[in-house]
């Protein structure tokens, strides 16, 4: 019996620290707490980005990674540089969009939201020796995803969340 | 009670359908150009002698016919575009289409022998033309074996001459890849910015109004001119003074006056009159063209215009 109680307090506590260190993780993603790098020319209706991710646990960065990419590509955009990037605006024109639809995004970057339809893995989970960084007590953690904007502009339209160009017309 | 059900629905259903429709503004058309310097780069020029002064204009239809990049670029272009819900005009298909209707304007005669009328102006205006102009320009940069493209993409209001959007950079260089692919990673990467920027020239339409240009001219006929006095008031101060009071909070420029004509530049007008009815530069300077047919003015006056953007009142005659 005391066994079991004893087993039940650990998974208990387990269970409460992932929840905060998933807390954090998306707390440190609503204050931009992350890095967005072109990572190349994407094909027709993709970003491809490397995004960087701050974590004690290297896990989570790598997790959180696909939920800062889409947020980055809708409030914060990405400069270019090295192969032929060029630098992108954010979908959304103003950035006070994320207080003024809180709700819709509450949803939107819930955890399994809708955000995951827009994001894929490019480097099926594998993390370069020179993207795992170590940072003091976090680790900073790079990976490659593919961001399907097209197809995530028109949900953001189709939601109202942001103007389409054709509007009003 | 059932009939005044079905009643009251569709006079709501009419109202509410007309409620949208006069919300609409109207929509600009969009187009892709070369621009002159790659017309001139690749040899479709055609030179022609303007009284003793050889003068260079580009020749579309020789590059439409001959240029397969340029067909890959703007077909390209305009597939991004419909994508995005703005599909735009094609030139070549503009220009093809213009071609058949004069083919047709020449044969068409009504059952009584007439043929269809058109002025030195209509044949003027007989052109591909459309509100924005996406003007193209791409060059080949090559270092050893190493190539690149630049790439510019410049949206000029036709009416205004401003450029509203753009994006210009050079791409990655590369050992082995192909003009036409490079030419597609140039678009990929540089039309998401042009639309940003397109998008914010439409936000400032929808707060400001639609800016447009009117000149005022008048004919040789005409005993009087933009001097002559009205109540102690001349005429182009009048005119300005019904600018004033129709414009988006009074905006536009005179940028010049004479006594011959006015020319009005940066003039804001709302995208819908009184009745909700969506306007453009023609639906605006009908209105001045009233109130000058009015006395005490009774003016008579010609209105021309031009696309959504440009409008001319010729004084005098009709």
């Amino acid at each position: 019996m005391n066994k079991k109680l004893l087993l039940l307090f650990v998974f208990l506590i387990a269970a409460t620290g992932i929840n905060a260190q998933q807390k954090k993780a998306d707390k440190a993603t609503e204050a931009f707490r992350y890095e967005i790098e072109c990572a190349g020319i994407g094909t027709d209706g993709t970003y491809l980005i490397k995004v960087w991710s701050y974590s004690k646990n290297a896990k989570f960065a790598v997790t959180q990674a696909k939920k800062n990419a889409v947020h980055g590509i809708i409030f914060k955009g990405f400069s270019g540089g090295a192969q032929g990037c060029v630098s992108q605006k954010p979908l959304a024109s103003s950035p006070n969009i994320e207080d003024e639809k809180a709700d819709f995004f509450k949803s939107f970057f819930a955890d399994g939201g809708d955000y995951m339809k827009y994001v894929s893995e490019s480097s099926d989970g594998n993390i370069d020796a020179a993207d795992r960084v170590k940072v003091g007590k976090e680790y900073k953690i790079g990976v490659i995803v593919s961001v399907s904007k097209d197809a995530l502009r028109r949900y953001l339209e189709e939601s109202g969340v942001v103007r389409g160009l054709s509007s009003g017309f | 009670m059932k009939k005044n059900i079905i009643k009251n629905a569709l006079v709501l259903i009419a109202f509410f359908s007309m409620s949208f429709t006069f919300a609409q503004a109207k929509k600009p058309t969009i187009m892709v150009v070369p621009s002159d310097v790659w017309c001139n780069t690749n040899g479709y020029m055609m030179v022609f002698d303007n009284q003793g002064t050889k003068t260079k204009i580009p020749d579309y239809k020789k590059a439409f016919q001959e240029n397969a990049d340029l067909l890959l670029v703007i077909g390209k272009i305009n597939t991004m575009m419909a994508e995005r819900g703005f599909p735009l005009k094609d030139m070549g298909a503009a220009m093809k289409s213009l071609e058949s209707e004069s083919a047709e304007n020449s044969m068409l005669t009504s059952k009584t022998g007439s043929g269809v009328v058109e002025n030195p102006i209509d044949k003027l205006k007989k052109v591909a033309k459309a509100d924005i102009i996406m003007q193209l320009t791409w060059t080949l940069n090559t270092t050893g074996p190493k190539k690149s493209v630049t790439f510019n993409l410049q949206g000029l209001d036709a009416y205004t001459d401003k450029q509203v959007a753009g994006a210009q950079g050079t791409g990655a260089p590369s050992f082995s890849a192909e003009l036409p692919v490079l030419l597609e990673e140039a678009v990929l990467a540089h039309l998401d910015n042009f639309n940003a920027q397109l998008q914010k020239h439409f936000d400032d339409l929808f707060a400001n109004g639609r800016e447009i240009t009117v000149r005022i001219k008048k004919f040789d006929s005409w005993a009087d001119d933009l001097e002559t006095e009205f109540g102690g008031k001349e005429l182009s101060a009048v005119i300005e003074d019904w600018m004033a009071a129709n414009t988006v909070k009074g905006r536009f420029s005179t940028t010049d006056s004479t006594e011959n004509m006015m020319l009005f530049e940066q003039v804001r007008i709302p995208l819908a009159d009184a009745n909700g009815k969506s306007i453009d530069a023609r639906g605006f300077i009908k209105g001045l063209q009233d109130f000058l047919k009015k006395p005490p003015y009774a003016i008579t006056n010609k209105l021309m215009t031009k696309g959504l953007g440009q409008a001319t009142i010729v004084l005098g005659e009709k």
